[in-house]
C-alpha cells in the first residue's frame, strides 16, 4: 500500500467455530470479496458488447481471460514475472542490507539525522525514473539500469524509517541494558534492531510500493523483459488483451507480495509485542 | 565479610550538574555530598525537578558530572557497570521480550549458561508472584506486574548496589504495600546496598535506614534522618503504622519536604496570609 | 574534564551559538559533500562529458535553458498538468472518500476493488491509456488523477471513520441535522487526514507525471530530459533532475506543509504530519 497514514490494525484472530460454520462463513467472505469484481467485469462486458469496438481499442473479458490462460500455459508469463520478481527481490535485499545500517548510524545522532532528512526528501522528490536517461547512458539498456532505478526508489524510505524508528526508541531501554553490562553489539541486537523493526517494516512496505511502480516504469523504457515490458510491448502491436491481462497480473502480484510477505512479518513480530498503536 | 559491612560503598563528593540545552545551561542540582555504606538502604525524597534522577543517573554512570566525583568501591565511576543495577522511573523492560527473557537478560549478557539462568529466573518469578506469566509479553501485564519484572531483572543480575528511581510510582496502592514489604525483607536478607528515590515520605521512612531530604531545584541535601533499626526483624506496614516513634519520624520528614513545595519564602508568606484571610 | 569547575556560562554561550549555527547549516552538508565529490570525480577521473558532466556545464545549461525560455515552457507545461490532474484527483477523491467513510457497509464491500486498483494506480495504466487517449495532456492528466485519487480517497475515508462518535452525538444532541453534523464535525475532524492525503498525493502525482512525460508527452520536464538523452546531453538531464527535485521540495515544504501545519496545529489536532 502506498499510503502514509493508512495502517492496518492487526486482524483479530477468528474465534474457532464448529467447522461446518467456519467453512460456510469463509465461502461467504470470498463471495463478498469477489462480488464487486464480478460487477465490474459485467459492466466491462456490457460496454464492449454495446460499443462494437475494434480489437485495438477494447476486447471482451473472455478474450483477456483466454490470452492469460494461453500465456500462462505456454510459460510466457512465468518468464516476464520471474524477471520482475528477481529485480525487485535483489533490489529489496540490497536496500535492506545497505539502508538499515545507514539508518541506524544516522538515527544515533541528531545532527546527522537532521542533515540527512532534507537530502533524502530531495532525492525522493527527484523520482528514480527521472534519472533513468542518465543511468541508461551509464549502464545501457540492461537489467543493471532497472535495478539501479529500483534501488534508488526503494532505499530512501527504508533509510528514512529506520532513522525515525531508531530515534523513537526510549533512551532508558539502552541505559538499562548498559547498566546490565551490555556492550555496543548487544545494544544493537537487543534494543535497536527490535525497537526500530516496526518502523523498518513500514519503510519496507512503502519502499516496495514505490519500488514496484518504479520497476514497471523502468521496464517499459528499458525493454529487457519484465512485466512493464510485457504491457508496453503489447501496446506497439496493439494487443489490448495482453495489456489488460498484464495489468491484472501486476496488481495481483503486488498484492500477493504485500499480503504474503510483508504483512505476516508485521503480524508475527510487531502485533505480538504490542508495540503497534491502536 | 562483616568487616566490610561498614565500609564505604559509594562516595559522592562535590557533585553538581548542569545540562547543556539549546537555551543555555540548566542547573539540575546544587552541590551534593553523600556517602553510602555497604549494605545500607538509603532513601531520597525531594520536590519534583530538584535533581534526584540526575544524581542517580550520575551514580549509575550514565552522565558525567559537571563538577565533583563519584566513587564506587573506591573506583571512579565513569560508565555504567554490572555492579550497579538500575531500576528506572520510566518502565525500561523491553516490549519485545517475554517476562522470562526480560528477567534473564542480565544473566544472558553476563554469559550465564542457559540451565543455570532458567533456574534462577524461575525462582525469581515465583518470588515476585508472576508464576504462570513467564511467557507473556509486557503489554499483556498490568502496570504493577511490569514494574515487578523490572525490579526482578535488576535483581537477577545480582549487582552489589541497586539504584532505584521511584520504582513503585506506577503501581496500585495495595500491590505497592506488598512490594515494599518484600523489597525490605529481600534487602535485609541479601545485604544489598540500595539507593532509593521516592515521592512518598512513608515509603522513604518505611524502607530506609537513612532518609535524605533534598531542597527544591537546584537541589542539595538539606537533611539526613537516621531511622533506628526496627526491633523485631523488620519492616511490615502493620507494625510501622502503629509504631509511635516511626510515625513521629515520618511527620518530621513530611514537614521538611513540605517546606520545599517550590514556593519562594515571599510566596510562602503570601500563601499563608491568603489562607488566614 | 569533569573535575574542574569550568567557567560554564561563558563557554556555553559561545558553544551554544556555534551549536545553533551548526544546527541551521547542517541540512546543507550532504548537498555540499555530494557536490564536492562530483567536482572531484570530474577532476580526477576525467570522464567523458556524457558520462558525468562537470558542475559548470550543468549550471551553464540551467542558465541557457532559463534564458531561452525553454525551461519556463516545460515547467509551465508540467505544472499545468499537475494542477489539472490534482484538482480532479482531490475533488473526486474527497467526494468518494467522504461517502465511503460515512457508510461502513459500502466501505467494506468496495474495499477489495479499491485495494486492487490502488495496486495498479498510476504508471501501470500508461500503455492502455496511450492506446485510448494518445500522447498528450489528457494522458498525463489521467495518470495524475489516478495517482492522486486513491491517496486522497483512502485518507479521507480513514479520517471520516476515525472521527470520534461522541463529537457527532454531541452535535446531534444539540439538534443538528445530517448536513450540519457533516459540516461542523465530520469534515473538520477528518481534515488532518485529508490534508495529509493531499500533500502525499501531490508528491506522488509529481513523480507519476515525470514518468508519464518520459514517453507520453511532447513538452514538460520529463520530455525535456528524455529528449536530451537522445543527444547524450547529460548536462541537461542532470539539470532537469535538479529542477524536478527543487520544484518538489518547494511545493511540499513551502506550500503544502505550512498549510497543513497551520490548520492542524491551530486546532490542536495531532496528525503525523512529519512521517513520510
Ligand atoms: N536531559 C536534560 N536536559 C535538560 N534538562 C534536564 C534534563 N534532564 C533533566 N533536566 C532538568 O534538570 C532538573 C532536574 O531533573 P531531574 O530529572 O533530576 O528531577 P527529579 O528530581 O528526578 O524530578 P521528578 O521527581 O519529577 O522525577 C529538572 O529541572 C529538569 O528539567
Ligand atoms: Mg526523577
Amino acid at each position: 500500500m502506498s499510503l502514509v497514514s493508512v495502517q492496518h490494525a492487526p486482524a483479530a484472530r477468528p474465534i474457532p467455530v464448529p467447522t461446518g460454520w467456519a467453512v460456510a462463513a469463509r465461502q461467504l467472505r470470498s463471495v463478498k470479496i469477489l462480488f464487486p469484481f464480478i460487477v465490474l467485469v459485467a459492466i466491462w462486458w456490457a460496454i464492449q458488447a454495446a460499443g462494437n469496438f475494434p480489437d485495438r481499442v477494447l476486447v471482451s473479458p473472455q478474450r483477456v481471460f483466454d490470452t492469460m490462460v494461453l500465456l500462462i500455459s505456454r510459460g510466457v508469463i512465468a518468464e516476464y514475472v520471474s524477471t520482475s520478481l528477481k529485480i525487485i527481490g535483489i533490489a529489496t535485499a540490497i536496500s535492506i542490507v545497505v539502508g538499515v545500517p545507514i539508518g541506524f548510524a544516522v538515527g544515533a545522532n541528531r545532527y546527522a539525522a537532521r542533515s540527512l532528512e532534507g537530502f533524502l526528501r530531495f532525492l525522493q522528490g527527484v523520482s528514480g525514473i527521472a534519472w533513468l536517461p542518465l543511468i541508461i547512458i551509464w549502464f545501457g539498456f540492461t537489467h543493471a539500469t532497472t535495478l539501479a532505478v529500483v534501488v534508488y526508489t526503494l532505499i530512501v524510505p527504508i533509510i528514512f524509517n529506520t532513522m525515525i524508528g531508531t530515534r523513537a526508541i526510549p533512551e532508558h531501554y539502552g541505559l538499562a541494558l548498559r547498566s546490565l553490562g551490555a556492550a555496543r553489539l548487544r545494544l544493537i541486537t537487543d534494543v535497536y534492531l527490535p525497537g526500530a523493526l516496526p518502523s523498518i517494516v513500514v519503510g519496507l512496505r512503502l519502499g516496495m510500493g514505490y519500488g514496484w511502480r518504479a520497476l514497471i516504469a523502468a521496464e517499459m523504457l528499458v525493454r529487457q523483459g519484465g512485466l512493464g515490458d510485457l504491457i508496453f510491448g503489447a501496446r506497439t502491436s496493439g494487443q489490448i488483451d495482453r495489456i489488460i491481462g498484464g495489468m491484472i497480473i501486476i496488481g495481483t502480484l503486488y498484492l500477493l507480495i504485500d499480503r504474503m510477505l510483508v504483512q505476516p512479518i508485521e503480524n508475527l513480530t510487531i502485533a505480538r509485542w504490542g508495540v503497534l498503536r491502536k | 565479610m562483616d568487616a566490610a559491612a561498614n565500609a564505604e560503598k559509594i562516595a559522592v563528593s562535590g557533585f553538581r550538574h548542569f545540562f547543556d540545552t539549546e537555551d543555555g545551561p540548566v542547573q539540575a542540582t546544587g552541590v551534593v555530598d553523600l556517602k553510602i555504606r555497604a549494605g545500607e538502604f538509603v532513601t531520597l525524597v525531594g520536590p519534583s525537578g530538584c535533581g534526584k534522577t540526575t544524581l542517580l543517573k550520575a551514580m549509575a554512570g550514565f552522565i558525567r558530572p559537571t563538577e565533583g566525583t563519584i566513587h564506587c568501591d573506591g573506583k571512579l565511576v565513569t560508565k555504567p557497570g554490572r555492579e550497579r543495577g538500575v531500576v528506572f522511573q520510566e518502565l525500561a523492560i523491553l516490549p519485545w521480550r517475554t517476562v522470562r527473557r526480560n528477567i534473564g537478560h542480565g544473566l544472558e549478557i553476563a554469559g550465564v549458561p542457559k540451565v543455570e539462568r532458567e533456574e534462577k529466573v524461575t525462582r525469581l518469578i515465583d518470588l515476585i508472584g508472576l508464576g504462570g506469566f513467564e511467557d507473556r509479553y509486557p503489554h499483556e501485564l498490568s502496570g504493577g506486574m511490569r514494574q515487578r519484572v523490572a525490579v526482578a531483572r535488576t535483581w537477577a543480575a545480582d549487582p552489589d548496589v541497586i539504584l532505584m528511581d521511584e520504582p513503585f510510582a506506577a503501581v496500585d496502592a495495595m500491590t505497592r504495600l506488598t512490594l515494599q514489604e518484600e523489597l525490605g525483607r529481600l534487602c535485609v536478607a541479601t545485604r544489598k546496598t540500595v539507593f532509593f528515590i521516592t515521592h512518598s515520605v512513608d515509603e522513604a521512612v518505611f524502607l530506609g535506614d537513612r532518609v535524605l531530604v533534598m531542597t527544591r531545584r537546584p537541589g542539595t541535601i538539606k537533611a539526613e534522618i537516621d531511622i533506628p533499626r526496627r526491633a523485631a526483624g523488620g519492616r511490615d506496614w502493620e507494625s510501622f503504622t502503629t509504631d509511635v516513634e516511626m510515625q513521629g519520624i515520618a511527620e518530621r520528614v513530611l514537614k521538611l519536604v513540605r517546606a520545599e513545595r517550590g514556593l519562594t519564602p515571599a510566596e510562602e508568606a503570601r500563601a499563608a496570609a491568603g489562607a488566614g484571610a | 574534564m569533569s573535575v574542574q569547575a569550568a567557567p560554564i556560562a561563558t563557554t556555553s554561550t559561545a558553544r551554544r551559538a556555534l551549536g545553533r549555527l551548526a544546527w541551521t547549516l547542517v541540512p546543507a552538508a550532504p548537498f555540499v559533500i555530494v557536490t564536492l565529490i562530483w567536482i572531484m570525480a570530474t577532476g580526477i577521473l576525467n570522464p567523458s562529458k556524457e558520462t558525468l558532466p562537470p558542475v559548470t556545464d550543468v549550471l551553464a545549461s540551467i542558465k541557457e535553458l532559463a534564458l531561452s525560455g525553454q525551461l519556463a515552457t516545460n515547467v509551465v507545461a508540467s505544472l499545468y498538468r499537475l494542477l489539472l490532474g490534482s484538482i480532479l484527483g482531490i475533488v473526486t477523491g474527497l467526494i468518494g472518500g467522504v461517502i465511503v467513510g460515512l457508510n461502513r457497509k459500502l466501505a467494506e464491500s468496495l474495499n477489495p476493488v479499491v485495494v486492487f486498483f490502488n495496486a495498479i494506480s498510476g504508471i501501470v495504466w500508461l500503455p492502455l491509456m496511450i492506446t485510448w487517449l494518445g500522447i498528450g495532456n489528457a494522458l498525463a492528466v489521467f495518470l495524475i488523477w489516478n495517482t492522486v485519487f486513491f491517496i486522497v480517497f483512502q485518507n479521507a475515508a480513514l479520517g471520516v471513520q476515525l472521527v470520534p462518535e461522541v463529537y457527532e452525538q454531541g452535535v446531534r444532541a444539540l439538534g443538528g441535522g445530517r448536513w450540519q453534523t457533516m459540516r461542523s464535525v465530520i469534515l473538520p475532524g477528518a481534515l488532518p487526514y485529508i490534508l495529509t492525503g493531499i500533500r502525499t498525493g501531490l508528491g506522488f502525482g509529481w513523480r507519476a507525471l515525470i514518468a508519464a512525460e518520459l514517453v507520453g508527452a511532447a513538452t514538460g520536464l520529463g520530455t525535456m530530459i528524455f529528449d536530451a538523452a537522445e543527444y547524450h546531453r547529460s548536462d541537461i538531464i542532470v539539470a532537469g533532475c535538479l529542477i524536478i527535485g527543487v520544484i518538489a521540495i518547494v511545493m511540499d515544504r513551502w506550500l503544502l506543509l505550512p498549510i497543513e501545519r497551520r490548520t492542524v496545529r491551530r486546532w490542536g489536532l495531532v496528525a503525523d504530519t512529519e512521517k513520510e
